[in-house]
């Protein structure tokens, strides 16, 4: 038994020490990926630091914050971010479910328009954004000419500060409405079916099953897929900074595209950072609530 | 088990991979293949010059570049004969110089020379290519950290020059021009036009030397103003006139496409400013917008653009107008001169045969176009400035820049504009010797300043871009929109 003893506690000590060890590489990679740049724009947001200019960052304390507040294209961008995720989320969530209940069920052609339903998530959204541009021009795309030929009115679409919002939105809502479908469809899938039995034999209407069974079955899924989409819509970027960078006059201006167009064109990085600080805030923001409203709906 | 092992196998393939990719943060380096565009991060493909990849780049105004075969005359191909016998061209033999280059004509009709430079000189070249804003930010990245990853670049003065040239980045080329150890006897500098040199200067010094020039002109459809018996354009409000003719003779048809987008907006709009007889600001330094001449060119512009423009024109630039011109969509274009290619590409275009190129016409206080210069510039913080300047001399050379010129580059040299080739090419083309006339006249009467004085030329250029597009919108009158901008830009750093 003596003899034993010290092998024993040498094997502890590794069984406690292992742990620590495996975890190390992922621990120091999320510490140097996500820690680093985190802190670094916090520093950056409390300096002025113009790209190019001689002289080194100089302290300005929470005048960048201040500055924001003082900005109307800033609050712009917030009204415009706030636009899309309400406005964009619920179309989402609306339509996707709408169609992914579709998806689930079993009717002839939904094998097809299951696999088109991928293509729109998985294109990236640059070419999207350049498709979508050239068919929205006022005088040489698509849209205005469909709009003329049915004796229609064309309109500006992107380049008025009136339309360019919802032809934005458009494009949003056809991208990713069917991944969401997709989702919903994966969970109407695991749905169990005794509930609906039941339903039948109390002679539930189809639209009472929908309102009082399959919703609320779906709820986990749609708070996960309103949680993935929370994230994106929040911090949209590439398709408006490719189709409108913004205009006309930043009227389609989000958080993200003024905080490149501070740091990367007018070099002000300062002023950026404190910008994408505010938007990771009011992501997590959000992120949390839809999170505690999951807790609430699992729980 | 099974899937435990495959997962297992899988993570050692990827560490294996892992190992074997270069660190991600350096930069690829290219072995020394200069005529190719080797491993940039960007999409390797040699940009065609047919088509421009940013408002001031420039496409190669002529189908002298054939992107599909390798633009060497077989004159071209002979290695560059040094000019001089007493010059010595090896004396920096053996050091390595790394290039940062856009894509762009420039790029690609210059690079088929460079095993001429590395056998001429010793001098190694290593090349990486960028899209135009992907080599901005590298290069600024690269500028603050003090960095010596490259040695040369290709710079856009009229945008980033006094901000760089302020912050020391520019590598001051005074000393090495008046050296005649560095600089050949022939270089003859005085052979660059006034215009594109002076942008290569800040307070009298030589931040670079001017490689192509560029400007707005007048592009218009010679079939349509016939047909409608429009005369030729005399003076600048001739351009509202034969706009209205035209659509009034051809219903549908835009009259006079050019620039809204507010960040690309000061280029084509510079000119008419000053044909109103002001400049941006005063000899005070004042902004001069709100002047009453500065609003007679700010009415004028901003209902050209509404009343006779494209709809949606607050998001045009280049490529929107040029499209819409060359699908014989717009009776007239104003835009830069290096869009002549795109406009008459017979892959694309309606309008091949059809079209007519002039400088702006003059206004009543003046004609003074815009000129645009391309520069290259040698890196501060360089360790090999001498090999740097000598390529310098060597890319911008008479000689050099006459070959250039031949596959459509607009030299800033007159001589290239001279020599019997270059006339020959333009003999029987009657479109290639309007658009070289309205070059050349650009040239030499243009005016460097594109966008109103300042250090962060970005900046100011899109405040008053959104103040016209304001007023093209009808959201602001004139006056209440660039009485905000003068105060704006009163304050912008100079």
């Amino acid at each position: 038994m003596q003899g034993t003893q010290p092998r024993e506690s040498w094997l502890s000590a590794t069984d406690r020490l292992a742990p620590l060890l495996m975890l190390a590489p992922a621990t120091i990679f999320t510490l140097l990926m996500i820690g680093f740049p985190f802190v670094y724009a916090g520093y950056l947001s409390l300096h002025k630091l113009t790209l190019g200019s001689p002289t080194p960052p100089i302290f300005v304390g929470l005048d960048n914050y201040f500055k924001a507040l003082d900005d109307p294209v800033f609050w712009t961008a917030l009204r415009v971010n706030l636009f899309f995720y309400a406005v964009g989320l619920l179309l989402e969530l609306v339509l996707g479910t709408y169609i992914g209940i579709l998806f689930g069920q079993p009717l002839r052609g939904v094998a097809v328009a299951r696999v088109l339903a991928v293509f729109p998530a998985v294109i990236p959204s640059v070419a999207i954004g350049l498709v979508f541009a050239q068919m929205f021009d006022p005088a040489q795309g698509l849209f205005n000419f469909g709009l003329r030929a049915l004796g229609q009115r064309p309109l500006a679409w992107l380049a008025a500060p009136n339309t360019v919002l919802q032809s934005l939105l458009l494009v949003e809502v056809w991208q990713w409405t069917p991944f969401i479908a997709l989702i919903v469809m994966g969970a109407m899938q695991t749905l169990p079916t005794e509930p609906y039995e039941a339903a039948v034999i109390d002679g539930a209407s189809g639209w009472q099953i929908l309102r009082y069974l399959t919703l609320p079955l779906l709820r986990p899924a749609i708070v996960v897929a309103a949680m993935l989409r929370t994230v994106d819509l929040m911090r949209i970027f590439d398709s408006v900074y490719i189709m409108t960078q913004g205009g006309p006059i930043n009227s389609s201006m989000t958080l993200n595209v003024y905080a490149f167009t501070q740091g990367f064109l007018f070099s002000q990085f300062g002023y950026a950072s404190a910008i994408m600080l505010v938007l990771l805030a009011l992501t997590a923001l959000a992120s949390a609530s839809l999170g505690a409203l999951r807790r609430r709906s699992s729980g | 088990m099974k899937r435990i092992a495959l997962f297992t196998l899988l993570l050692a393939v990827l560490l294996l991979v892992a190992c074997a990719t270069p660190e991600p943060t350096k930069a690829p380096v290219p072995t020394a293949v200069p005529a190719q565009p080797t491993k940039a991060p960007e999409p390797t493909k040699a940009p065609e010059p047919t088509k421009a990849p940013a408002p001031t780049s420039a496409p190669a105004p002529t189908t002298a570049v054939q992107p599909t075969k390798a633009p060497e005359p077989t004159k071209a191909a002979e290695p560059t004969k040094a000019p001089a016998a007493t010059f010595d061209w090896k004396q920096r033999a053996g050091d390595t110089l790394v290039l940062y280059l856009p894509q762009h004509p420039w790029t690609t009709a210059i690079q088929p020379f460079f095993p001429d430079f590395e056998k001429q000189t010793g001098i190694k070249l290593e090349v990486q290519t960028f899209a135009e804003a992907q080599l901005r930010d590298k290069v600024l990245i690269a500028l603050q950290a003090k960095s010596s990853e490259f040695d040369f670049w290709m710079s856009l003065k009229s945008r980033e020059g006094l901000k760089y040239y302020r912050a020391n980045y520019y590598e001051l080329l005074d000393k090495y021009l008046a050296d005649p150890k560095l600089t050949p006897p022939d270089y003859n500098v005085k052979d660059f036009a006034a215009g594109p040199f002076g942008g290569e200067k800040f307070e009298n010094k030589l931040t670079g030397l001017p490689i192509i020039i560029e400007g707005p002109v007048v592009f218009y459809r010679k079939d349509l103003f016939d047909a409608a018996k429009i005369p030729a354009l005399k003076k600048i409000e001739d351009l509202e006139t034969a706009a209205a003719a035209c659509m009034k003779a051809n219903p549908g048809i835009t009259g006079v496409t050019l620039r809204g987008d507010p960040n690309a907006i000061a280029y084509t709009f510079g000119p008419f400013l000053r044909a109103f007889g002001v400049n941006y600001r005063d000899a005070n330094g004042k902004s001069q917008l709100s002047s009453p001449n500065g609003l007679k060119a700010v009415e004028y512009y901003t209902k050209l653009a509404r009343d006779y423009g494209p709809p949606g024109v607050v998001t045009y630039s280049f490529a929107q107008s040029s499209a819409l011109f060359g699908g014989g969509n717009a009776c007239m274009e104003i835009e830069s001169s290096n869009e002549l290619s795109t406009i008459v590409d017979p892959k694309s275009s309606k309008v091949v045969g059809k079209v007519g190129v002039m400088p702006y016409p003059p206004g009543p206080g003046g004609d003074v176009p815009t000129v645009l210069q391309w520069g290259v510039s040698i890196n501060a913080n360089s360790k090999k400035k001498e090999a740097a300047w000598l390529f310098a001399v060597w890319a911008t050379s008479q000689e050099m820049q006459a070959k250039l010129q031949l596959k459509g580059i607009a030299s800033p040299r007159s001589s290239s504009w001279e020599t019997p080739d270059w006339k020959a090419q333009l003999a029987g083309d009657a479109l290639r010797a309007e658009w070289a006339a309205a070059v050349k006249y650009v040239a030499e009467k243009g005016s460097g300043e594109v966008g109103p004085p300042a250090i962060e030329q970005p900046t100011v250029r899109k405040i008053m871009g959104d103040a016209l597009d304001a007023v093209i919108l009808g959201q602001k009158s004139a006056a209440e929109a660039m009485k905000a901008v003068d105060v704006e830009l009163d304050k912008a750093e100079r």
